[in-house]
């Protein structure tokens, strides 16, 4: 693990800079007060808040690239952050102490373009999901976003960099983006794909030009900062028509995974699939039942059955949607869909009319339609305390292994005294298991366990041979280590080449920490 | 968060109730996004979070509070967005209350400010003595270059009002031109009875038109929402008195059903009466009854249904009053209404955020207050609309200094298109009904 001393900067050093800094930006772009800087160190996981050292706010590409021109001269570290709180995965705060927070959401926040007749827009770093499901409301919504289930205030960039995912057709957001600006850490500017060709009128449409790929390099890691990117939006479907199934048993994950693999693979469900077990359905509108369990443990499974009645849902809740030309044509693909999951008996079909009075339900509706919702937000209180993070293993859309999955998860939690809170978001092949872990982060004894607990599913999956996707901050270096030396040598001789110095984000996804 | 109150300070149910909203903010952030005056000005000490630390210290503090916290929480607009996006539910409400009223009484603020304060505590929730106002107001309008530049701010914001005269100003009961045999009662409000005469007596024509029989009490007279968000507590306290016995005398004498409030603003006060009275052993019960009985019109319009006689066809933007939809939580009705009148209604760019209006507060703070309103009416006209529905006074004479764009109370609309007559902001307009 890296020390404060890898990154330490000389005090002098960041006086001249902050100095050169507010030269550059403007004084009042500039603030090295406590009382706004701390929060940006502010972090819900175990080892707490991060110093920060400044928080920097620039308005434009040239500024940034001033910037990052002074860091090297000054060799001071900097910590780019777009919009959005990134609650769960390591809040804003740097990797290492002592860094400068470059904040780009607050002045870098202007949707450049939106090209209605191709389907995209473009976007500056500080664009929130809101913003632009705003924009595209305002036009009389000729374009779908796909968004996340996190917080309206997350923005697309953001989001796509640190691979991020939604649920419609467009869920992949990386692939769905095209043409990026970047400062890279030696201060270039790089335009990728088409852009590079001056005067470039295909940036946005055409993803793989001449030359080699470069825009999945900034991509979870620290070699530029990303000043604009294009990003495809989805004609927006006449009709879209959500539909659930409820299953009553834990492991009935195994049938759900086999139906997922058949419909998506042979392309019947344009959707993601969202398996969403019980506690992260009933969560987002109760809390641990404190008069029926024991906090300190995991909620035993008696109790677990009483709230799924209470709440109306089985072990696990099955969402997706189908898009039409019309309503007609909407229904004839639900009754496809439903004859499907409903064969084996077990599933009990939920039309979207009853979901949709339910807020548990209607999350997912919104997930498909690409409205940004904060209707999630309440799991965080599941457990009193506020520590939160998202633990995100793969898993492959295999009904054995899936089950397998989940009993390592279950065992996992139940050793450090947590809740199993589930969400697989899944596509044809591989889902992302969204785990939510809440903690009392007041109480240092259960900060140890969620710690501890973080760590395992790491190290378990790895050994299970499967990695934890998208970690906080805090356990990016951890987990990169499992990959190999290998791999992290490679990433560390692309930091060298891009960001000789290393000022860029030290320490993010474990790059950087090698000097 | 933890607090740190002492033994005796936490005795006193004001403190233990605000001890208890502060433990549970985690410092997630989520509400910095929504907040106003976090978004213009990226002050985390003008944000929803930085002002509850604020709040907390103040009163854990004790005694004079610093002129800088005093600052931080004046600047808030209380509109409650940040309650909306708050996953540990915080009554952020009750807490800016608090520490407004601890403010109120143990801060001394400069004369001006004093003076300021007074007059407006005075004068707007006294209808008589704003119409003088506003009369002395037009003679003023020309020496305002030499008054200091609030009151200048607010002898402009009167130059579009003008009082107007009601068609019911002299009945307190309306009878039903419908047969459904509905009973309500209607807030007529203070400011809303000198400027807005046209938002009530519309209320009135589709209220009748739709089986209700209407109860205006006189003794009603401002609900208490003005001085309560000045941190007046007792002032708010006494007005608020004096409504619940007014109207809880109609609910168990005269059968009223619902209160019908269609001043969003005073409507987050009555439905919170229960809480404003809770202390006071006499009133307590009554307070709550009255509050359960607080619907907005839209509320009750959707309720009884209503029916048009024409579509009006207009394009419509609906500008949410933060009073209804982060306070109340009604942001469906109105446009379930307007949509059932033949009005293609359209959302606003950052419907989440506060036009400027805000009771008091384009009064007290002029400079963020006009930073919204122009932020809002651009907002708007992204939108194009024909006309701009809301449901609170404060939100029209607000929006209306930024847009040319004609503002009217989405009632006036229901109205119109259900038998009654043209909004006055329309009349000069070709948009006709059908």
């Amino acid at each position: 693990m890296a020390t404060s001393s890898q990154t330490a900067v000389q005090q002098d050093d960041l006086a001249e800079f902050m100095v050169a800094a507010r030269a550059l930006v403007g004084a009042e772009w500039v603030d090295t007060s406590a009382s706004k800087v701390d929060r940006f160190g502010e972090n819900l996981m175990p080892e707490g808040n991060v110093p920060v050292s400044g928080v920097i706010y620039p308005n434009s590409t040239e500024q940034v690239q001033g910037l990052v021109a002074l860091a090297n001269r000054f060799k001071v570290p900097l910590y780019p952050v777009s919009t959005g709180q990134n609650i769960g995965l390591g809040s804003r705060a740097p990797v290492l102490p002592g860094q400068v927070v470059v904040e780009l959401g607050r002045r870098m926040n202007r949707i450049l373009e939106i090209n209605e007749e191709m389907a995209y827009a473009v976007v500056e770093p500080g664009v929130s999901y809101q913003d632009l499901y705003d924009e595209l409301e305002s036009r009389g919504h000729p374009l779908m976003l796909d968004t996340t289930s996190g917080p309206p205030q997350g923005g697309p960039l953001g989001n796509t960099l640190d691979k991020g995912a939604g649920y419609t057709p467009y869920f992949d957001h990386f692939y769905m983006s095209c043409g990026m600006e970047v400062v890279l850490g030696n201060g270039d500017v790089l335009r990728t794909g088409d852009g590079a060709l001056e005067g470039s009128k295909s940036w946005n449409i055409s993803k793989y030009g001449l030359g080699p790929y470069l825009d999945g390099l900034f991509l979870q890691s620290n070699y530029g900062i990303v000043t604009r990117m294009g990003i495809w939006l989805m004609p927006k479907p006449p009709v879209t028509q959500s539909f659930f199934f409820s299953f009553p048993d834990d492991d009935d994950i195994g049938e759900i995974m086999e139906l997922a693999r058949f419909t998506k693979l042979r392309g019947v469900i344009p959707t993601l699939l969202k398996v969403t077990n019980d506690i992260y359905a009933f969560g987002t509108e109760t809390r641990f039942p404190l008069d029926r369990a024991d906090i300190r443990k995991t909620i035993p499974d008696a109790v677990r059955k009483e709230m799924q009645t209470e709440h109306g849902i089985g072990s696990w809740v099955v969402s997706g949607a189908v898009y039409a030309p019309t309503q007609e044509a909407a229904d004839a693909q639900i009754d496809v869909i439903r004859a499907l999951f409903t064969k084996s008996g077990k599933a009990t079909y939920i039309p979207q009319e009853i979901a949709d009075e339910n807020p548990m339900f209607r999350i997912h509706s919104d997930s498909f339609i690409g409205k940004p919702t904060r209707d999630e937000f309440p799991l965080y209180e599941w457990r009193p305390g506020g520590g939160a993070t998202w633990i995100l293993p793969v898993t492959p859309i295999h009904g054995e292994t899936a089950k397998d999955h989940q009993r390592l998860s279950r065992n996992i939690l139940e050793r450090f005294g947590f809740d199993y809170i589930c969400e697989h978001v899944v596509g044809a092949r591989m889902s992302r298991a969204l785990h939510v872990l809440v903690w009392n982060r007041e109480d240092p004894e259960e900060n140890a366990r969620a710690d501890a607990c973080y760590k395992a599913f790491i190290d378990e999956y790895a050994a299970a041979g499967y990695p934890v996707s998208r970690p906080p901050t805090a356990y990016q270096p951890y987990a990169m280590n499992r990959l190999g030396h290998s791999f992290l040598q490679t990433c560390n001789n692309i930091k060298d080449a891009l960001d000789p110095n290393g000022i860029l984000s030290p320490g993010r996804y474990g790059i950087g920490l090698h000097r | 968060m933890k607090t740190y109150f002492t033994e005796q300070q936490i005795a006193s149910p004001i403190l233990q109730e605000a001890a208890s909203e502060i433990e549970k903010c985690r410092h997630y952030g989520f509400c910095t996004a929504t907040c106003p005056t976090y978004v213009l000005l990226g002050d985390e000490l003008d944000s929803p979070r930085g002002r509850v630390d604020l709040i907390g210290k103040m009163l854990e503090a004790g005694g004079v509070p610093d002129p800088s916290t005093v600052k931080h929480l004046d600047r808030c607009l209380s509109c409650m967005a940040c309650t909306t996006t708050c996953p540990t539910s915080i009554d952020y409400g009750k807490l800016i209350d608090i520490g407004r009223e601890y403010i109120e009484e143990n801060y001394r603020r400069p004369l001006a400010e004093r003076a300021l304060r007074t007059l407006i505590a005075k004068v707007l929730p006294n209808p008589a003595l704003f119409r003088l106002s506003m009369l002395a107001a037009s003679v003023a309008r020309p020496f305002s270059g030499v008054l200091g530049s609030k009151l200048a701010g607010m002898i402009a914001m009167t130059k579009a009002l003008k009082p107007q005269k009601s068609d019911f100003a002299h009945l307190e009961r309306v009878d039903s031109s419908g047969a459904a045999g509905y009973r309500v009662a209607l807030l007529e409000g203070c400011v809303q009875k000198v400027i807005g005469v046209q938002i009530n007596d519309a209320t009135i024509r589709i209220l009748s038109r739709h089986g209700c029989e209407i109860y205006k009490p006189r003794s009603v007279g401002c609900c208490g929402s003005l001085p309560l968000h000045m941190g007046r507590g007792d002032e708010a306290r006494a007005l608020a008195r004096r409504a619940v016995d007014a109207w809880h005398s109609a609910i168990v004498d005269e059968g009223v059903q619902a209160i019908i409030i269609n001043a969003s603003g005073c409507g987050t006060t009555i439905k919170d009466y229960g809480h404003l009275l809770k202390g006071d052993p006499d009133y307590a019960s009554k307070a709550q009854i009255v509050a359960d009985h607080a619907l907005d019109i839209s509320e009750w319009l959707v309720r009884i249904g209503i029916e048009p006689v024409a579509p009006l066809g207009l394009r419509v933007a609906y500008h949410d009053p933060c009073s209804l939809q982060h306070a109340q939580r009604v942001t469906s009705q109105p446009r379930q209404l307007l949509t059932r009148v033949g009005c293609d209604v359209v959302n606003v760019p950052e419907r989440h955020m506060c036009c400027g209006s805000a009771g008091t507060y384009n009064m007290l703070q002029p400079e963020i207050a006009g930073r919204l309103g122009k932020r809002k009416a651009e907002n708007i006209s992204r939108t194009k609309p024909e006309v701009i529905a809301t449901g609170n006074i404060g939100c029209m004479n607000q929006i209306q200094q930024y847009s040319d764009v004609p503002i009217v109370h989405f009632v006036e609309l229901l109205d119109w298109a259900t038998g009654g007559k043209k909004p006055v902001a329309l009349c000069a307009t070709a948009l006709n009904r059908g």
